[in-house]
C-alpha cells in the first residue's frame, strides 16, 4: 500500500505516489533554481510544468491507471531533461551570461541554501525541537538539550520555551523538508542520500519496537479479560465510572476555576491559585488538570479497550500525552518552587503619621465589609474595589495586629504602621510591601481602624502583614471597644474585662497609659463568693479548737453547740 | 573543453536557426517541434526547448495562441512574426555563408 498525494498542476489535479511525489518536487526545484527567479523564467517554468502535466495525463491514459508512481515521473523527468542536460546544451558559458543577465550583483556559482527551522521527527526525544534547533545552527542536539535542562532548572523558562517552539516549528514531514531542515541542496543526489538514510534508520529503530509494544499490550489485555472473568469486569466496570467521573468532575473544576482565572466570578475558586499572577494561574491550573487527568484518562480508555474490545489510542497521540503528563509534572514543581521562593525575603516598611492628642482616645474597629449608607464612599474609592458579595473575600486580608506603647506626657501621640510583605527579592518584597493600603481613621476622639487592608495593584499573596503601634503620653486614659479586642495584642483585654460586673454584656473597657504601658482603669470586682468561703473556712477552724462552745449563726435563729465532741444544732424559732 | 564549449556554440547557433525554420513551416505545438528536433538529432531533452522559445518570443520573433487540448492542459501553439521571417530570411543567407565558409576550409584541408 503506498500514500498518495494530490498536487495541482496548472489547474490539473493528479494523484501521485509519496515517492514519486518527493522525486518531482525536487526535480522542480532543481529547475527553478536552474532558470532563476524573472518573468522569464517563470514562463518557461509554466511551459515545462504544462507539458509535465500534459505528459502525466498522456501517460494515465495509455496506462488505464489512477495514480502517478515513481516509475511515470521518471519517464517524465527523461524526457524533460536534467538540469545537467540543459547546462550540457546550453554550455557553460552560455549559462554564466544567463546567470549574469537575471542575477546581476550576485555572485554566480555560490549558492546559499538556507536552513529551515523544523521538527525534526527521527532524533526526537518528546517533539524533536532539540535536533531541529541543532539542524539549524549546525551543532549536536545533546547541546541545545543541555542548554535546555539548564534554563529549565535555572527558572523554567525552558519549559514554556520548548511548548512555544514545539507549537511554532513546522514538522519535517517530507524528505524535501527533512533536506531543507538539514539546509542541503534538495537535487536529486541528495534526495537520494537522505532515502538511503531514512531507509537505513527506519528499519534500525522502527520495525521492531514498535510492533512489539503493540502485540505486548494486547496479549496483556486479552489475557486480563479472559483470567478475570465477570468479576473482572464488574470491577473494570466500577473503575471505568469511578474514572470517568473523576475525569467529569476534573473538567468541571478546571473549567470553573479557569472562569474565575478570567473574570468570571463564581464561588469554586482553588485557594492555592490565589498566590500567582493570573497568567501563571492559568498555566499553574493547566498543568495541574493535565497532570491528574491524564492518568485517569489513560485509565479510563485501558478500561474501554479491555471491555469494549476497541482499538488502542494512536501511538503518536498516547506519545503526546505522555509528553504532556511529563510537562504538566515538571510545571508544577516548577511552580511550586517558583512560589515558595517568592516568600524568601521580608521586608518592613515603617510609616508614621501624628494623631491629634484628646483626653480619651477611643479604640474602634470598622468593619469594611459591611457598607452603612451614611458612610462617605472614601474608602471605596481610596482602594478601588468592589465591596459585594464574594469578589471582597479574595482580595481581603486581615493580618493585622495593634500595640501600645508609652511616650512622654507631653509628647504628641502618634501612630506608627509596619507594612510587612515577603518576596524572591528583597526589592520586590519591599514593592508589595508599599501596596498594603491600611490607615486608621480619628474622628475627634475616635480612632477607627479599618477590619482588613487591602493591596493596590492587583498584588500577590505574600504573607502581608499591618503591625500598628499607638504611642501614647502618660496618663492618657484609653477606651478599646470590643470589636477591636481581637487585633490587640500585649495586654490582656479578656482580664480587664472580667473586672467589671457583667463581664459578659461589657462592650468597652477602660485603661489608662502608664510607664509600662496599658493598665486596666476598672478595679478588680469584690470577690464576694471567695469571701464568704474564707469565712466559713475559719468559722470551722474555730470549731476544731474550741473544742466547748456555742455557734450563734447570726439572723437565722440556729445555734451551733460542741461540746464533750458533740455537736448539737439548734434550730428553735425566736420567742417573740 | 575548449572543444566542447565550441561544440555547445555551435549546436546552440543552430538550433535556434532550426527551431525558427521549423515554427515557419506553419503554426506549431512545443513538443511537435521536439519531436521534429529528435528527428534531427539536435535536441535530447525537451526542457532545453522552453528557455529558447521563451528567448525568441520576447524578442519578437514567435508569438503563439492557447488552444484547447483533447488530453490536458491547453497548449501553447507557436508561430512567426513578419520580424521572425525578417530574422530567418538573414539567417538563411548567414547560413548558406557560413555552409560555403565551412566547405572551403574543409576543402583545403581535405586536399
Amino acid at each position: 500500500m503506498n500514500r498518495t498525494i494530490i498536487i495541482n498542476i496548472n489547474s490539473i489535479v493528479f494523484h501521485i505516489e509519496e515517492d514519486a511525489y518527493d522525486t518531482l518536487r525536487s526535480y522542480m526545484i532543481d529547475i527553478k533554481k536552474h532558470f532563476g527567479n524573472t518573468a522569464e523564467s517563470k514562463e518557461i517554468l509554466e511551459d515545462i510544468e504544462n507539458r509535465i502535466a500534459e505528459m502525466f495525463n498522456e501517460r494515465i491514459q495509455t496506462g488505464r491507471k489512477e495514480v502517478i508512481n515513481l516509475d511515470d515521473v521518471q519517464r517524465v523527468i527523461e524526457q524533460m531533461g536534467r538540469v545537467s542536460d540543459f547546462e550540457e546544451s546550453e554550455g557553460t558559458t552560455v549559462e554564466e551570461d544567463f546567470r549574469d543577465e537575471q542575477q546581476a550583483g550576485q555572485a554566480p556559482h555560490v549558492e546559499y541554501v538556507g536552513k529551515k527551522l523544523m521538527r525534526d521527527p527521527d532524533d526526537k526525544m518528546l517533539g524533536g525541537v532539540c535536533s531541529g534547533l541543532a539542524h539549524y545552527f549546525g551543532i549536536e542536539p545533546i547541546w541545545i538539550r543541555i542548554v535546555l535542562v539548564l534554563f529549565f532548572l535555572l527558572g523554567g523558562s525552558g519549559v514554556l520555551a520548548y511548548i512555544i517552539l514545539w507549537i511554532v516549528m513546522p514538522i519535517a514531514e517530507t524528505r524535501a523538508d527533512k533536506m531543507a531542515m538539514r539546509g542541503e541542496e534538495p537535487n536529486l543526489q541528495n534526495f537520494k542520500k537522505s532515502f538511503d538514510q531514512e531507509a537505513k534508520s527506519f528499519s534500525e529503530t522502527f520495525s521492531g519496537t514498535g510492533e512489539r509494544i503493540g502485540r505486548g499490550a494486547r496479549t496483556a489485555g486479552n489475557l486480563l479479560s479472559g483470567c478475570l472473568g465477570l468479576i473482572g469486569k464488574m470491577i473494570a466496570w466500577v473503575m471505568l465510572i469511578f474514572a470517568g467521573l473523576n475525569l467529569l468532575g476534573l473538567f468541571i473544576f478546571y473549567m470553573f476555576n479557569m472562569m474565575n482565572l478570567f473574570g468570571l466570578e463564581n464561588p469554586m475558586f482553588f485557594p492555592p491559585l490565589k498566590g500567582l499572577a493570573t497568567n501563571d494561574a492559568i498555566l499553574a491550573l493547566t498543568f495541574g488538570f493535565l497532570a491528574i487527568a491524564i492518568p485517569f484518562f489513560a485509565l479510563f480508555f485501558w478500561l474501554t479497550r479491555i471491555l469494549f474490545k476497541t482499538d488502542k489510542l494512536n501511538s503518536y497521540l498516547s506519545l503526546t500525552m505522555f509528553a504532556a503528563w511529563i510537562v504538566s509534572i515538571i510545571g508544577i514543581i516548577y511552580y511550586c518552587i517558583a512560589t515558595s521562593q517568592d516568600f524568601r525575603e521580608k521586608s518592613t516598611i515603617n510609616v508614621q503619621k501624628s494623631i491629634q492628642p484628646q483626653e480619651v482616645y477611643y479604640f474602634t474597629e470598622k468593619d469594611i465589609r459591611v457598607l452603612d449608607a451614611s458612610e462617605q464612599d472614601s474608602l471605596k474609592s481610596k482602594f478601588n474595589i468592589q465591596l459585594d458579595g464574594q469578589d471582597l473575600r479574595n482580595y481581603l486580608h486581615r493580618d493585622i495586629s495593634i500595640y501600645f506603647e508609652s511616650i512622654d506626657s507631653l509628647s504628641q501621640p502618634y501612630i506608627q504602621y509596619s507594612y510587612s510583605a515577603k518576596g524572591k527579592t528583597y526589592q520586590l518584597a519591599s514593592e508589595r510591601a508599599h501596596n498594603i493600603a491600611y490607615e486608621a481613621i480619628q474622628e475627634d476622639k475616635t480612632l477607627l481602624f479599618p477590619s482588613h487592608f487591602l493591596l493596590k495593584k492587583n498584588a500577590l499573596d505574600r504573607d502581608q502583614q499591618v503591625t500598628v503601634t499607638v504611642y501614647l503620653p502618660q496618663g492618657a486614659k484609653v477606651v478599646l471597644q470590643r470589636e477591636i479586642e481581637h487585633k490587640i495584642r500585649d495586654i490582656s483585654y479578656w482580664e480587664c474585662r472580667n473586672n467589671y460586673p457583667n463581664e459578659n454584656q461589657q462592650k468597652y473597657t477602660e485603661w489608662t497609659m502608664s510607664g509600662v504601658g496599658l493598665l486596666c482603669a476598672q478595679p478588680p470586682k469584690p470577690k464576694e463568693e471567695e469571701e464568704v468561703k474564707s469565712k466559713k473556712k475559719a468559722l470551722l477552724d474555730d470549731v476544731e479548737i474550741k473544742k466547748d462552745s456555742i455557734i450563734r449563726i447570726d439572723g437565722s435563729n440556729v445555734t451551733i453547740e460542741v461540746k464533750d465532741n458533740n455537736v448539737k444544732i439548734n434550730t428553735k424559732k425566736e420567742e417573740s | 573543453m575548449i572543444a566542447e564549449n565550441t561544440q555547445t556554440q555551435m549546436r546552440k547557433g543552430i538550433l535556434e536557426y532550426c527551431i525558427l525554420s521549423i515554427i515557419s513551416r506553419g503554426e506549431i505545438y512545443a513538443s511537435d517541434i521536439i519531436g521534429e528536433l529528435k528527428k534531427a538529432q539536435l535536441l535530447v531533452v525537451e526542457g532545453t526547448l522552453y528557455p529558447l522559445l521563451t528567448r525568441l518570443k520576447n524578442n519578437g520573433l514567435l508569438s503563439y495562441t492557447w488552444k484547447e487540448s483533447s488530453s490536458g492542459p491547453p497548449r501553447k501553439y507557436y508561430q512567426i512574426t513578419d520580424e521572425g521571417r525578417a530574422v530567418l530570411s538573414r539567417l538563411d543567407v548567414t547560413w548558406k555563408e557560413l555552409v560555403f565558409a565551412v566547405e572551403t576550409s574543409l576543402q583545403g584541408r581535405n586536399d
